[in-house]
């Protein structure tokens, strides 16, 4: 009786083993017939519960609405790379992804993204002709639709600086002499030497201390490339001066808060809120947050001054509509894109002046800024992207040379006995090579 | 006999296959197929919706090659050994202090064992806070009352590792710390008697007594502990992403962003080859030389 029953159950079991393998082979097809009516997924990179969600909840029930193709935006915000590649992996990847800019390269190599026509974009030419630079590849076809810009400004403690009688800085010497002060000048009136001048995320973690160099580079005349775009400038005069200059304040005048070399930018904000650090060069998006942990009347935000090499640039971002690849629903990838861009798109994700904005500046040129929101900080971002944004270089991908200019940059500001000009030097070498392995320079 | 011998031998043979397929089916599909997936992307340049390339040994080759790799092996292996043998240090001493069965020693013993069972990202948050690497850091702050520091920590290339390997040893500690509880309650008391009787102090007891009826419980935590540290990430992830100027690169980090920081999920496959192929030889070694010592105490 028991070995029947033992019978019984091994068969049982060979059933569902035999159910399970077919159920697992089954799944594995992602690939289907084109469906216009298909649901969209919609990844955004945007912490889960937060009121950019919302917003971006909202332009999908309101897309919803004009067309009837449901659209589910799921937000992911830690890692959010890590999870798109496994879905790659797994060839179940989301029909349209909103994040930034700067994965353009990565995406492209991957085969993760299709083209997009930008003759045939529904709005295209209502765009800022800048912002398609930004879904420009290597190959000069277009790879997205630019949906939000954005640039960085100095966030500077008004308080601190009304206390010790300075001015505004006009210079990047008045810059540094004020961050001295800060560092120096007991700004808080605590009686104690715990205050510091300026708060970089110094990390090597998503290239952030390149992402925080680049404006500077650019301002002191250094560059990435030669203008050629074929050849390394960033061991040149220049370039070396800035990073001299980098280093300058970590290990002479040590006007960086202690931590900075190994500090992301979610280890940064709380510096600059807490009392720590007077001088942050961060993004519009940090406004809400700052007002509501710092106050409003406490911090001011102003343009980078120029720089050595006579101007003021500063690194120009955003985030792009991607249309991943493998989708069932292309044409409604496609719609969703120029919904996104649409003058009703835009006005929905700049979310007044409230923290969920999703489109910090409008890409499309019939809008107005200053319409949209009363918050007139805003406008010096706005002044910032049109005069003196600049996106990174357009090379076949980015995130190599970014990822390996940070890791030289976290050694030379780590280490107070290194040398820039070698530094950088090594650097140049690996930039060379790196554009040798993409197929540009000799 | 109700069946006849021959479809008898057949069931025999098939029956436990059958009870074990649910796990064989559930270890294929989340273990063996894509552990299967990574040796063959180890050989291509991937790239999942342009086809793979092929690319033979290169991977492999940047791996063991590159400079970047080497020094992430080094650092591994320095973690490796001082993480495992702080832990099973401290583990030991704190077991030694901790043993007993005094009921109040129990609230003492969930005090101490807090660390293993503390969210790592926890644990990394307040040690950033402990290590902040200004005078009035913390732990500046105890460094300046005997006249040290400050000391950066995290932040200097020369100090980053050991700040790690601190906290790895105080989380680890623990753990071990209760493998050590639980073998010293098997410890015959009345050897302890006698060695007493004999005039043995504290150390010669637990030199004679303790450290020798401990000795199975060494073998497992090393081996446990070495194979665990080989494998180290979230700490570093953590508390440093590998910096400051790659100081603190380890293997599984380095993987991590060259895998899907950088997407070069290629290579980054060949680096888990690699360190897979350390572990298995690591575990092969400890194996062997267990058997070896078994097979003298038998003859």
């Amino acid at each position: 009786m028991l070995r029947r029953s033992a019978s019984i159950l091994s068969a049982a079991l060979a059933a569902v083993v035999a159910l399970t393998t077919l159920t697992a082979c089954g799944s594995g097809d992602s690939q289907g017939a084109a469906d216009d009516k298909a649901p969209l997924e919609i990844w955004v990179r945007k912490p889960p519960g937060s009121n950019t969600e919302k917003t971006h909840q909202q332009l999908a029930a309101k897309f919803t609405e004009l067309t009837g193709v449901p659209a589910h935006v799921t937000a992911l915000f830690d890692d959010f790379e890590t999870k798109l590649q496994q879905a790659a992996a797994q060839k179940k990847l989301p029909d349209l992804i909103v994040n930034d800019t700067a994965q353009l390269g990565t995406l492209v190599k991957q085969g993760l993204v299709r083209e997009v026509d930008r003759p045939g974009t529904k709005g295209g030419d209502q765009l800022i002709p800048a912002s398609w630079d930004a879904a420009k590849g290597a190959d000069g076809k277009y790879y997205g639709v630019p949906f939000s810009a954005q640039t960085f400004g100095l966030f500077v403690r008004k308080d601190w600086r009304e206390k010790l009688g300075l001015a505004q800085p006009t210079s990047w010497d008045e810059l540094d002499a004020l961050a001295t002060a800060f560092t120096t000048r007991d700004p808080d009136g605590n009686g104690k030497a715990d205050t510091y001048g300026y708060v970089v995320p110094g990390s090597t973690k998503r290239g952030y201390l390149d992402w925080y160099f680049s404006s500077f580079l650019w301002s002191a005349g250094g560059d990435y490339f030669a203008k050629d775009g074929k050849t390394p400038a960033i061991g040149d005069g220049s370039s070396v001066a800035a990073a001299q200059r980098l280093k300058d304040q970590f290990c002479t005048a040590k006007t960086v808060v202690p931590g900075a070399a190994t500090a992301e930018t979610t280890q940064a904000h709380p510096l600059f809120e807490t009392g720590k650090g007077g001088i942050y060069f961060t993004g519009p998006y940090n406004m809400a947050r700052f007002d509501k942990s710092l106050g409003k009347d406490r911090y001011e935000v102003i343009a980078l001054p120029a720089g050595p090499g006579g101007r003021s640039v500063s690194l120009a971002e955003g985030e792009n509509a991607y249309l991943m690849a493998g989708s069932k629903n292309r044409t409604g990838q496609q719609r969703y894109a120029e919904f996104l861009v649409s003058p009703e798109g835009q006005t929905i994700g700049m979310a007044g002046d409230t923290d969920g904005n999703v489109v910090r500046l409008p890409v499309n040129k019939g809008m107005d800024l200053a319409a949209v929101r009363k918050d007139q900080r805003w406008l010096v971002f706005d002044k910032v992207y049109r005069e003196a944004g600049r996106y990174v270089p357009v090379v076949k991908e980015w995130t190599p040379f970014r990822q390996a200019s940070a890791e030289a940059l976290n050694g030379m500001v780590a280490d107070c006995g290194s040398d820039p000009k070698a530094v950088l030097g090594k650097l140049a070498g690996t930039f060379a090579a790196e554009l040798t392995k993409q197929g540009v320079g000799s | 006999m109700w069946l006849r011998p021959s479809a008898g031998w057949a069931r025999g043979r098939l029956t436990p296959w059958l009870f074990l397929a649910p796990a064989l089916v559930l270890f294929a599909l989340f273990k063996f197929l894509p552990m299967w997936r990574a040796v063959e992307m180890s050989f291509h340049e991937v790239r999942p919706y342009l086809g793979d390339r092929w690319v033979g040994g290169a991977n492999y080759q940047q791996v063991v090659t590159d400079e970047a790799f080497l020094s992430a092996i080094g650092h591994t292996l320095v973690l490796a050994v001082g993480q495992t043998g702080g832990s099973v240090l401290l583990g030991l001493a704190l077991a030694l202090v901790l043993e007993g069965t005094a009921r109040r020693l129990w609230i003492v013993r969930t005090a101490v064992f807090l660390p293993t069972v503390t969210a790592m990202a926890v644990v990394a948050e307040v040690w950033r806070i402990l290590y902040y690497p200004a005078a009035d850091g913390i732990a500046n702050s105890l460094l300046a009352w005997v006249g040290v520091g400050p000391s950066q920590f995290l932040n200097s290339p020369d100090s980053a590792l050991w700040s790690v390997m601190t906290v790895g040893v105080w989380r680890g500690a623990p753990y071990d710390m209760m493998i050590f509880l639980a073998a010293l309650a098997g410890v015959d008391r009345t050897l302890y008697e006698a060695a007493a009787a004999d005039g043995a102090g504290v150390w010669r007891r637990v030199w004679h007594v303790t450290l020798p009826a401990l000795r199975p419980a060494f073998v497992i935590l090393l081996t446990l502990a070495a194979i665990r540290s080989l494998r180290v990430f979230t700490e570093i992830f953590l508390l440093t992403n590998g910096g400051p100027n790659g100081s603190t690169e380890v293997l599984m980090t380095l993987i991590y962003r060259l895998g899907l920081e950088r997407g070069e999920l290629g290579v980054a496959a060949a680096g888990s080859m690699v360190l897979l192929g350390v572990s298995v030889l690591l575990t092969l070694l400890v194996g062997l030389s267990r058997r070896g010592r078994t097979g003298k105490a038998v003859t």
